[in-house]
């Protein structure tokens, strides 16, 4: 029996090994870089404690990433999850015809890349140019600067990622759905039960932990993907008005070359989402109904 | 089969051993041959082409010099990474192009050669050589503040004002009578969008404060100035304000647009908006994606004061350690500088050429500017080109956003450009400290 114990740790080895070099590795070396100050460039690094992270807390930058952060949050839920939930509903029980025509329809935007959609919809929200502007006109109205309205660019943003993840977590919500056993909604409707009734007490809690994964990479891959239309389209602005947690450190480190700064504000990213895993998996997971 | 196979392998293998030992020879026989390193960032869509051909051609013209090109991606940043990580394993190149913007950190950073000293060494011909050939404004673009001349300027970049011809037109304005101070740009903005609905005008809104600096310092103001020997914000005066609500009372009377840089330039090649004020890099791009014809001019001026547009673009700096390498890399540069390679040069990329004389050259670019009216309204500009303001410091670059993001409030009207300014400066102040 005493061989067992090296071999399932020899077959874990290399899942572990690569963890350890491209995660735990990095993120070691980010904390260290995160009490340095330095330029990328210059050969010497200069130690300078906690100043990184004093100054990151007083700055009046931290409460603006991270209201902004909330409401990215809250959109890309809306649009990426709730959405697609309902819509998944509605196709696997409510339509029976062209089923396949709109799964097809709905998921193909996501087989484009983000730079693509960004340059498509830039086009799209051109003010004075795009469809949108000239529909507008039609009604009389002019159309705002999307990507320059402090009020409109997070949700101009946010549509960008829409467009990118929609279609998959609509399929994924879609398998959840057509999974829910048919015979199980036949007896609820002999009892004469309600479609809400049918709804909330079959259909969510059997398609819940599909549900929670697709909540989950909602928020982690949505925050990270921002990174891309921010980049080509706003770097942040109008007046760091559509920056959040994910930009903030791509620009600290490769637009402003402090390297410390953007260790120290990777730090505090890790911290958030290792809060928000924290409540997933202690609140949440309570929640989700596991069938077995 | 099998065996002719074999057999054709043999004999590649052997042509490719007695090719690599002739090769061998050759080398052996021009020892002294000086090989020296030139760094650049021009990727292939970016004049890469160009400095390959330029280097043959030299070669060819130089048989004791060889020249071996090495582009470094990620522009600057990256060509200043690799040249350090070069230099401290003491294998520097010889040539390398820097830009403007990195001129001070180079100067204070890198151990480049001092171009006079180089040239009363190693070719005291050439002593007034930067003289004799390039505006004092221009020299100065390769002058760190403390006075050193590090590098010789190579490319030059200015802002001008294109217009496109038939949106002029249809509002009743001889497009060969382009605006020529900012005055006018305001009255022609307010024709245009009153007679043909179309937007009038769009400053370009980059990550950078470029054609803002050109705007205020055009009206006298100042970017940054030196206040007991430290580096203050100089952009809270009025003269800036002034300027910068010039453009913003354009965005609010619904004559001048506000929105990202690719949207409005999408619009204006669409025939959507009347002027676009931006750098001439955009020349080509604009000539042929555009519908119409588009005509340009040089960056408005404000009454009776003196145009004052900064350089973007790049220097040549010589790191060669021993005599044979400096003589080798001062030929090569001169080579460069020539009016006929920069002719090439700003045919290749877009730059104007840094030294006098090239636009009348026959050599250089004489039959260039004839048929390209729009390079002229750039060239016109040579005398009034200033220095790009840097903002030092490790925190400079933040202190730049500052200046970017305060474009965002003046422009959406939320404050006035005064207070606005003002806010700016107590910022940028603090982070210079």
């Amino acid at each position: 029996m005493k061989h067992y114990h090296w071999q399932p740790a020899l077959f874990l080895a290399p899942a572990i090994i690569v963890s350890l070099l491209f995660s735990y590795w990095p993120l070691l070396q980010d904390i260290w870089l995160s009490f340095h100050s330095w330029n990328m460039v210059s050969p010497n690094m200069k130690f300078i404690g906690l100043q990184n992270y004093l100054q990151l807390i007083s700055g009046p930058e931290l409460i603006k990433v991270f209201s902004n952060t909330f409401i990215y949050i809250a959109i890309l839920v809306s649009i990426n999850f709730l959405l697609p939930y309902l819509l998944s509903f509605v196709m696997a029980h409510r339509i029976h015809r062209f089923s396949f025509f709109y799964r097809s329809i709905l998921f193909i935007p996501s087989t484009l890349s983000l730079a693509v959609a960004s340059i498509i919809f830039l086009w799209i929200f051109n003010p004075l140019a795009g469809p949108i502007s000239l529909l507008l006109s039609t009604m009389g109205l002019d159309s705002p600067s999307w990507f320059k309205d402090p009020s409109f660019v997070i949700m101009a943003i946010s549509l960008i990622i829409g467009w990118k993840v929609f279609g998959y977590n609509l399929i994924v919500l879609f398998a959840a759905m057509v999974a829910v056993p048919k015979d199980l909604i036949e007896a609820a409707k002999l009892e004469n039960a309600s479609s809400w009734h049918i709804f909330r007490h079959i259909i969510v809690p059997i398609t819940s932990p599909t549900a929670l994964y697709v909540f989950v990479i909602t928020i982690v891959f949505g925050l990270q993907y921002v990174l891309v239309p921010l980049n080509m389209l706003t770097q942040g602005g109008p007046d760091q008005s559509s920056t959040n947690l994910v930009y903030i450190v791509y620009q600290y480190g490769f637009v402003f070359f402090q390297t410390g700064k953007a260790a120290a504000f990777a730090v505090l990213t890790m911290l958030v989402y290792a809060g928000f895993l924290v409540i997933k998996s202690k609140l949440l997971n309570k929640l989700v109904h596991y069938e077995n | 089969m099998l065996k002719r196979f074999t057999k054709l392998i043999t004999l590649l293998c052997l042509s490719a051993f007695v090719i690599s030992l002739s090769g061998c020879g050759t080398a052996q026989k021009s020892n002294q041959k000086v090989t020296i390193e030139y760094w650049h960032v021009n990727a292939e869509s970016f004049g890469g082409a160009t400095v390959k051909q330029l280097i043959e051609q030299f070669n060819k013209e130089n048989p004791d010099i060889e020249v071996v090109e090495k582009y470094n991606p990620d522009m600057y940043k990256g060509l200043t990474q690799n040249l350090q990580a070069a230099m401290a394993s003491g294998k520097n190149p010889d040539v390398v192009q820097m830009g403007y913007s990195y001129l001070n950190y180079a100067g204070e950073n890198l151990k480049y050669d001092d171009i006079p000293e180089l040239l009363s060494k190693q070719a005291p011909e050439d002593k007034n050589f930067m003289q004799d050939n390039f505006l004092p404004n221009i020299i100065s673009l390769a002058t760190t503040d403390d006075g050193k001349q590090i590098g010789l300027p190579y490319s030059v970049s200015v802002p001008v004002l294109y217009y496109n011809p038939d949106i002029l037109k249809q509002a009743g304005l001889d497009p060969n009578k382009p605006p020529r101070t900012w005055q006018e740009v305001t009255q022609y903005a307010q024709t245009i969008k009153d007679k043909t609905g179309n937007t009038g005008f769009f400053m370009q809104e980059y990550a950078d404060n470029w054609a803002q600096q050109a705007l205020i310092e055009s009206n006298g103001g100042k970017m940054l100035t030196k206040k007991d020997n430290k580096t203050v914000a100089a952009f809270d005066s009025p003269e800036a304000a002034q300027a910068y609500q010039i453009i913003a009372d354009m965005v609010k009377a619904g004559t001048g647009l506000h929105a990202s840089n690719e949207e409005a330039f999408q619009a204006f090649l669409s025939g959507k908006v009347g002027m676009v004020c931006t750098t001439i890099g955009k020349r080509e791009n604009f000539e042929k994606s555009a519908k119409f014809t588009v005509m340009s001019t040089a960056f408005p001026t404000f009454d009776g004061k003196t145009r004052k547009v900064p350089a973007g673009g790049n220097m040549l700096m010589i790191f060669s350690k021993d005599a044979e390498k400096q003589k080798a890399a001062w030929r090569f540069v001169k080579f460069l500088e020539s009016p006929a390679s920069l002719a090439l040069w700003t045919k290749g990329t877009g730059y104007l050429p840094p030294r006098k004389g090239v636009t009348e050259d026959p050599n250089g670019l004489k039959d260039f500017v004839a048929q390209n009216k729009n390079m002229q309204s750039a060239m016109s500009q040579m005398p009034d080109v200033v220095k790009w303001a840097s903002f030092p410091g490790a925190n400079g670059l933040q202190a730049e956003q500052a200046l970017i993001d305060v474009r965002d409030v003046i422009l959406s009207g939320k404050q006035t450009a005064a207070d606005a300014l003002k806010q700016a400066a107590d910022k940028v102040n603090s982070l210079l400290q």
